[in-house]
């Protein structure tokens, strides 16, 4: 890490404003809890209490360009565990939303994924497996789409027989409308809340 | 004995551990009348638990023998054990106290000679000792108990066993009719002092203290440590009784987290610091890792901090350990966390793991007792406009003895001037 030792503010100030649950981490007292049940731990840049550490010691470029942000799978461990009870995961979320407003992409993948899953949901209302993993492969062209659904096949046809995947498609969900409104206002309502 | 005398200008302390012990002393040594009530059969609480005192590293039954010197002295004291209060009522000045009194089925014919433990066959676990070891079903609860009298476990009253103590006993100090039996009591003020309970660490899951055998709490560990604790006084491993080389305490282990204790109990650091004094003394070279997030050794206490940590057997860890997992082939324990100092992660493997638990207050709530306030976390604080009922020691906040005792002594003094108002 670096040795930098001065004490920057603002961009404390730019998360506790603009990033959603970025408040939060007022709360964190550096205990470590959230790094050491991390799934995910190895393959991080920095483990949560750092990220926090950082946003703390005004590292901006850091903590924008750490993969950590972006990787967080939603598994909850952290978020049970906190003694100081930090939404570790929303915060997590709010800071990867944030940087990719910014236009930082350093998980472009992931970034597709979840615009792709949430374009979905807001269409039908529910997951298809071979629609949205289409959409994600073929994202950056066809001959990638094409390796990545190769590297796949195994899987989707697993996914077949155990019935985990229909070869038709997925109806949309009754009162498609109302959930549309409902993921509406959910927009409106978060700190930088654009869509993705 | 059923028959107490008491008028308004009596005190009532309820608890008989050192808080309860000085604020009943005090009283009665300025010259007020004190009853003393104490639910278990003897008088000491949780400091006849301890093997020593920090930051002295002096055994706590020193204190205790005068304190127990200064009561048989003073015709003042009486004091009841197995004694629970029942109900409150009235209002300061003139409280009417109902007070229920377990039985003993020991009377005070009896001369300790052991006669009744020794025909004994059936054994209990020994709540002295956290149950790690067993005792007879008729036993004396500590080799320092006050009043030095054996008691039998209402289990056994009832069936031949109890029978064949009774007549071992020559002394005829075996009364098995004897039966709860309750009194009520006229009196001015009340010292409340019913002092802590250890957090139960079985709620840490992570932590698998229950499921595995070398995780034990600090409370055990000053048993483990104590001459006349279930090792007598040798610290061993429960699972296989082994000594041990390598040897992790978890500090806040469930306090200063929502999810369990959300407040420090403010000795557990400087208990565990101490706990390594004795490992040292008995190992010479076992090595020992204490696992902080902060180290709270406030005021002069720092001082014991600076000497421990100069020791270089003993290695500080910033970290909240996140699980411990056993090996079920050899009972060692593997811990894992994050070194937040350095951002390493730690995996690592101890012998015998130690849980700093802190204090939970014991339970205020009393069927139509008048009302006492209380704090977020249960722990009783004085309402100007309820007075009368004064807390003492670790029921107002979790604290060392030094400071329970001079807390109680405090609350001596509110509870005389509360009688003398009248």
């Amino acid at each position: 890490m670096e040795t930098n030792t001065s004490y920057d503010p603002s961009f404390a100030r730019e998360v506790f404003e603009n990033v959603d649950s970025g408040e939060e981490i007022k709360m964190c007292m550096q205990c470590g809890m959230c790094a050491a049940s991390c799934p995910l731990r190895e393959h991080m840049d920095y483990p949560p209490r750092q990220i926090f550490s950082m946003i703390r010691a005004g590292k901006r470029d850091m903590v924008l360009n750490a993969n950590s942000i972006m990787m967080c799978t939603s598994c909850y461990t952290c978020q049970v565990r906190c003694p100081r009870g930090i939404p570790v995961i929303d915060v997590m979320h709010g800071l990867a939303h944030y940087a990719i407003s910014k236009g930082i992409l350093t998980r472009k993948d992931t970034a597709v994924f979840g615009r792709e899953f949430w374009q979905q949901i807001y269409k039908t209302g529910r997951i298809d497996e071979k629609d949205l993993s289409r959409r994600y492969f073929f994202a950056d062209g066809i001959i990638t789409g094409i390796k990545k659904s190769l590297q796949m096949a195994r899987m989707g046809i697993i996914m077949l027989l155990h019935g985990r995947m229909k070869i038709l498609p997925e109806k949309k969900i009754k009162g498609i409308k109302s959930l549309r409104s409902m993921l509406d206002k959910a927009m409106q309502t978060g700190k930088g809340g654009s869509e993705v | 004995m059923a028959e107490v005398e008491a008028t308004n200008q009596t005190l009532l302390v309820v608890g008989g551990g050192m808080s309860g012990i000085t604020a009943a002393l005090e009283a009665a040594e300025a010259g007020y009348d004190v009853i003393l009530i104490e639910k278990n059969p003897y008088l000491g609480g949780r400091v006849t638990q301890l093997y020593q005192y920090f930051p002295k590293l002096c055994p706590p039954n020193c204190g205790l023998e005068i304190n127990f010197r200064r009561m048989k002295l003073n015709p003042r004291i009486r004091f009841f054990t197995l004694a629970e209060v029942e109900k409150i009522s009235g209002e300061e000045g003139n409280y009417n106290v109902t007070v229920k009194l377990n039985p003993r089925f020991i009377t005070e014919k009896c001369t300790c000679c052991g006669k009744c433990s020794d025909v004994c066959d059936t054994e209990i676990d020994n709540p002295f000792n956290f149950g790690m070891d067993k005792i007879k079903a008729v036993y004396l609860p500590h080799e320092f108990a006050f009043p030095m009298r054996y008691v039998m476990d209402p289990s056994i009253v009832g069936t031949d066993e109890a029978k064949k103590c009774k007549d071992a006993c020559k002394y005829d100090a075996i009364d098995l009719d004897m039966k709860a039996t309750t009194f009520d009591l006229n009196v001015g003020a009340i010292v409340w002092a019913c002092g802590w309970t250890p957090y139960d660490a079985s709620k840490i899951e992570y932590y698998g203290f229950g499921r595995y055998k070398n995780v034990i709490t600090n409370m055990m560990m000053e048993r483990l440590a104590s001459p006349n604790g279930p090792t007598a006084g040798k610290i061993l491993r429960p699972s296989d009784g082994k000594e041990v080389k390598n040897v992790a305490f978890i500090q806040c282990a469930g306090s200063r987290d929502q999810n369990y204790l959300p407040y420090c109990s403010g000795v557990c650091c400087l208990a565990s610091m101490k706990q390594s004094t004795y490992l040292r003394d008995q190992y010479p070279d076992c090595n020992i890792t204490i696992f902080f997030i902060d180290i709270r050794a406030l005021d002069r206490l720092e001082d014991f901090y600076t000497k421990v940590k100069e020791d270089e057997k003993v290695t500080f860890i910033k970290s909240k350990i996140a699980s411990i997992t056993e090996d079920e082939a050899t009972g060692d324990l593997l811990l894992e966390g994050e070194n937040t100092n350095t951002g390493e992660r730690i995996q690592m493997t101890f012998d015998m793991v130690v849980l700093a638990t802190g204090m939970v207050p014991n339970s205020l709530d009393l069927e139509s007792a008048p009302s006492v306030s209380k704090d977020e976390y249960g722990f009783m604080t004085l309402d100007p406009n309820n007075t009368g009922i004064y807390g003492a020691g670790c029921v107002k906040r979790p604290t060392d003895v030094a400071s329970s005792v001079q807390d109680a002594t405090g609350a001596a003094l509110r509870a005389i001037q509360s009688v003398t108002r009248r």
